[in-house]
């Protein structure tokens, strides 16, 4: 019995090899892309799952209700982590993380690196196994230092790193180390990423010693693991005596400037954030909200498309059903029952869906590596393939071959035995599953394509969009060398002087947008003005800044050479300038908590300095010409842009022979900064493309059958006077119809999803109409000539051979 | 005269040889003609009706319809011809299952871009004179075959054509159904419309004023 099934299942594959290899083709590609898409958005949800302790490690950040609303802070102080352990009950073990940039040398070796300073705790609670060295675990103190592999190979090579020493250089301290420990490199699903581990307490004394017991300096990160049996709760309540004794006055100053205190009646509370959820933190609104939106939605579009491809497949073989009416009769009068045919048919669904899963494995497997070099993703099958997920996916395959193959099983099997005989039933025609069906196919079609419009849209909106400050002009050169920056700057200024590439230079502490040395980071600080807290993101600046970046000025004046008063000038935003709530910005002074007393000598108009998604904040801008500058910003002549990054390149090559040159023009720093979104612009892009294929696909299936069927009717509406043209319209019709239908239910839904989705932007664009109507109508001309291509031949045909028929 | 065929040749390859399905066939037909065709299944008697009716080809012989040469005409004239003055009624009725008595006879008239309003008037006509406006809203599959057939003639009718062509119109009806259709198309004929019919029955034959017979694609002397 079961090999006459297969024969038949093979027999009957083979007599219609269009409908299978359409079938075999659409599944395939989708089971592909769905392999390839689940594996990416796997990985990305796995970040710091590989922690052995993950259950029980949180990082402390706090909350503050601030008179603008609720606003949370990760950065904590020198005394905050000891202070929290001995007085917070519940804390197993804490560690403070500070991660900088430093330079590491070794012999006539110059590298830069990035060291993470931690506490001792730090390596019994994350899981960075030690590959070589005495202990188990790497210990952390004063002398010793522990290397990653990847750092070990570059510092030392092949020889063996252990027992060696290194200097290393922290902001302008330089201090020797030995190594004591090699650590395994980083599983790429880890957020925490450094080269070197050295003591808290190593740290220049701008940043540990002078500020040990300044509660007010917060410059680090700090993580617990609580004790077993503590939850984050408990743990949060606990904190409320340690908030009350150490933020005493701050608590103050909030209750005094006018801020809700939260439903605890607390102006600051500490909270704790689970490891695991670090990488996916949005602190945007005070209490950090997990977002996985991004990999969920390339999961969701994985399920779409496979979605897709088996709505094809129950679609074709509803309609393909008719064809065999007359053997499901047969069979039945020869005394098979619902089962024996459902297993029938159900067995040649399983044979298409295994076919069509081993070549969409080995697809995704041949496209693997095109698909992380596109996607530039870490995500390997290796990383992924737990025991968890091999079961999800083999889970996940079995129902849908038994939904997508077992439906249309049943509805055949279930044929009355006479009217499945006479091959009267017109089980294919009325077909509501399949409409509706199709209405949802084309819904996603339609969805995914206006969401791609909509993506470049935004991200060509904020490629070209005015930020404020010339970006095509003006390079960024990070001071990654040994030499102190402000001699740097001298030294560039000296050498390109005269060069009529170069117009101006000059440095800042912060860059803008995202630099090739791939760092960023905010500094903020608050101040009390006229009895209020004022909060402000500040810069130190060089002189010249405002000139080179062609920033413009709304009052006063710029930084000047000759004026002595100018090193307590501050420049400030328009922001800024509504915070103070002065009459006139240029009279203000304010006194910060060093005592000084800064004059405001000029206001800029906004620019856009930090990421294109938020709004303009406050800034105040420093005159700091000796400060550490991290940046120097050189402007450059028009139209001599090549020859003057060769030229800077090769000035810093003779002023710092042995650091890389990493300058770049800002323009590509911004194009930097929406990397992700250009990411899910792309993936989406693909998406919405394989999904219309594949719905044409089907499409074009369906019309084949239609056609198929309706043929007796082509050829009588020709024989009473029907032109090709009205044949054509009719044929098409009804799907237009079901086009037309997801296009009512998919645009507002798109409108809707697009609109959130804008909302993250504080610029974004406005969403028109049109972009909905362009992807409605893109539905509906591809699938106007998908149907076209048989509609046409169909209606074209001479009438007399569908009737001779009868 | 209404149509002229002069020696049709059709065949079809079969094993490198020709098979003919119409073999030297001329052919006169004046207006007001009621013609019988007959002859054994596969003589050639559908053929001839489709050669006709402008839906098939032939590949020798000249074929003039109203001083037109079919023959030489491009595929759009030619079926702007038949939609004006063929009308085809078939053994199988041909009925759109979908559509409702009205709606089938109504289709020609659609296909022709006339008015709504002259589309009601000639069905409702059409409908009054064949008796069978009470079953205007009915289905094909819900009336007897002589009734389907009735159907088919109307809709044959609607645009008023100047020839009506019948293949084996009575084929599927039992003998009462049948000399009802076989009197309707000789009252049609009366008044004026020229038919052709193909048909295996003596009988029916005998409606016509000329029979011509066929035998393997050639017509035979009687």
């Amino acid at each position: 019995m079961l090999r006459n099934y297969i024969k038949i299942a093979f027999r009957n594959l083979w007599k219609d090899k269009t409908f299978t290899l359409l079938n075999l083709l659409g599944l395939s590609t989708a089971f592909a892309v769905a392999v390839l898409l689940g594996m990416y958005a796997f990985f990305e949800l796995s970040y710091d799952g590989f922690h052995k302790n993950k259950a029980s490690l949180y990082q402390v950040y706090s909350t503050e209700q601030a008179p603008e609303g609720i606003e949370a802070s990760e950065p904590k102080s020198v005394p905050f982590a000891p202070a929290l352990r001995d007085e917070v009950p519940g804390v197993a073990k804490i560690t403070r993380y500070n991660n900088k940039g430093v330079l590491v040398i070794s012999g006539n070796k110059e590298l830069r690196m990035s060291a993470a300073y931690i506490d001792p705790d730090f390596f019994s609670m994350f899981s960075f196994p030690v590959i070589k060295g005495k202990e188990q675990q790497p210990t952390v103190d004063k002398s010793t230092v522990s290397i990653t592999e990847y750092a070990a190979n570059r510092i030392f090579g092949t020889e063996d790193a252990l027992g060696k020493t290194i200097s290393v250089i922290t902001e302008g301290v330089e201090q020797l180390f030995t190594v004591s420990a090699i650590i395994e490199d980083f599983p790429d699903q880890s957020s925490m990423k450094f080269d070197l581990a050295l003591d808290f307490s190593n740290q220049a004394p701008f940043s540990y010693a002078e500020i040990k017991d300044d509660w007010s300096k917060e410059n680090h990160e700090v993580y617990v693991q609580l004790e077993q049996g503590v939850t984050a709760a408990q743990f949060e309540k606990g904190t409320e005596p340690f908030t009350q004794l150490h933020y005493k006055d701050e608590m103050a100053a909030a209750k005094r400037d006018g801020a809700q205190p939260d439903t605890n009646g607390n102006f600051k509370q500490i909270r704790l954030l689970p490891f695991k959820d670090v990488s996916y933190a949005n602190f945007d609104s005070g209490i950090a909200r997990v977002e996985k939106t991004m990999p969920y939605l390339i999961l969701g579009v994985g399920f779409l498309i496979l979605f897709i491809a088996c709505v094809n497949f129950i679609n074709m073989s509803i309609a393909k059903s008719s064809q065999r009416l007359r053997e499901i009769g047969m069979r039945k009068t020869l005394g098979a029952g619902t089962g024996q045919l459902f297993f029938q048919f159900w067995g040649e669904s399983v044979l298409i869906f295994l076919g069509a899963a081993l070549l969409g494995g080995l697809l995704a497997f041949l496209l693997a590596e095109p698909f992380k070099t596109l996607f530039s993703t870490r995500a390997s099958f290796e990383a992924i393939f737990t025991f968890k997920i091999i079961t999800g996916f083999v889970l996940g395959f079995m129902l849908i071959t038994f939904i997508a193959g077992g439906y249309p099983a049943l509805l055949l099997s279930k044929l009355g035995t006479l009217q499945s005989l006479k091959g009267k039933l017109n089980l294919t025609r009325k077909n509501s599953v399949r409409d509706v069906l199709m209405v949802v196919q084309f819904g996603i079609a339609i969805l995914l394509i206006s969401g791609t419009f909509v993506l470049w849209q935004q991200i060509d909106f904020m490629r070209n969009k005015n930020l404020g400050f010339n970006k095509e002009q003006v390079i960024s050169l990070p001071l990654n060398g040994k030499r102190s920056d402000a001699q740097v700057i001298q030294l560039l200024r000296n050498k390109l002087q005269n060069r009529s590439e170069i117009l101006n230079v000059t440095a800042a502490n912060n860059i803008l947008g995202l630099g090739r040395d791939g760092s960023s980071m905010t500094s903020q600080m608050g101040f009390e003005h006229q009895g209020r807290v004022v909060e402000t993101h500040i810069l130190m600046v060089d002189y010249d800044y405002p000139e080179t970046l062609d920033m413009e000025l709304v009052a006063g004046r710029s930084f000047k050479r000759g004026y002595a008063s100018d090193s307590l000038a501050v420049l400030i935003n328009e922001k800024m300038a509504a915070q103070l709530h002065e009459e006139n910005p240029l009279e203000t002074r304010f006194i910060l908590d060093d005592s000084l007393a800064y004059q405001v000598v000029g206001v800029l108009k906004d620019y856009n300095f930090q990421k294109l998604n938020t709004a303009v904040a406050p800034l105040t801008v420093f005159l700091k010409p000796n400060w550490n500058m991290h940046y120097a910003y050189i402007k450059v002549a028009p139209n001599k842009a090549a020859n003057a990054l060769a030229l800077l390149e090769n000035t810093w090559k003779e002023i710092e022979p042995n650091a890389n040159f990493l300058g770049s023009f800002l323009d590509e720093n911004i194009d930097r900064t929406f990397k992700s979104e250009k990411k899910m612009a792309t993936m989406i892009t693909s998406g919405s493309i394989l999904a219309i294929i594949l719905s044409c696909i089907g499409l074009f299936a369906i019309s084949l059958l239609i056609v198929a069927q309706r043929q007796k009717e082509i050829g009588v509406r020709k024989v009473i006077g029907a032109s090709v043209l009205n044949i054509t319209v009719m044929l098409s019709k009804d799907f237009l119809k079901l086009v037309g239908i997801s296009f009512v239910i998919a645009a507002p839904l798109g409108w809707w999803l697009a609109y959130n989705w804008l909302q993250n932007y504080a610029n974004h664009i406005n969403l028109t109409l049109g972009v909905f109507i362009a992807a409605g109508l893109a539905a509906l001309i591809i699938a106007l000539v998908t149907i076209s291509l048989r509609t046409i031949k169909a209606a074209m045909q001479n009438p007399v051979k569908s009737l001779r028929t009868e | 005269m209404l149509l002229q065929l002069n020696h049709i040749y059709k065949w079809v390859k079969q094993g490198g040889k020709r098979v003919f399905l119409l073999n030297d066939i001329s052919l006169q037909v004046k207006e007001g003609e009621f013609i019988s065709i007959m002859g054994p299944s596969g003589s050639g008697k559908s053929t001839l009706l489709n050669v006709i009716g402008m839906l098939d080809e032939f590949q020798e012989g000249e074929y003039d319809f109203l001083d037109e040469s079919v023959h030489t005409l491009k595929e759009k004239h030619r079926s702007k011809l038949y939609k004006e003055y063929i009308g085809f009624v078939f053994q199988a009725y041909h009925l759109i299952d979908e559509l409702t008595v009205y709606e089938n006879i109504e289709t020609p008239l659609l296909y022709k871009n006339i008015k709504s309003a002259e589309r009601k008037a000639l069905v409702a006509d059409m409908l009054d004179r064949f008796n069978i406006v009470g079953k205007k809203d009915l289905f094909p599959a819900q009336l007897s075959g002589g009734q389907q057939q009735l159907v088919g003639i109307a809709r044959a009718l609607i645009a008023k054509p100047k020839l009506i062509l019948a293949d084996e119109p009575t084929g599927n009806l039992n003998s009462k159904q049948g000399e009802e259709i076989m009197r309707l198309f000789k009252e049609l004929n009366q008044e004026g419309v020229t038919i052709i019919q193909a048909t295996h029955s003596e009988s029916n034959a005998e409606y016509g004023n000329r029979i011509i017979n066929l035998l393997d694609g050639s017509k035979v002397k009687a």
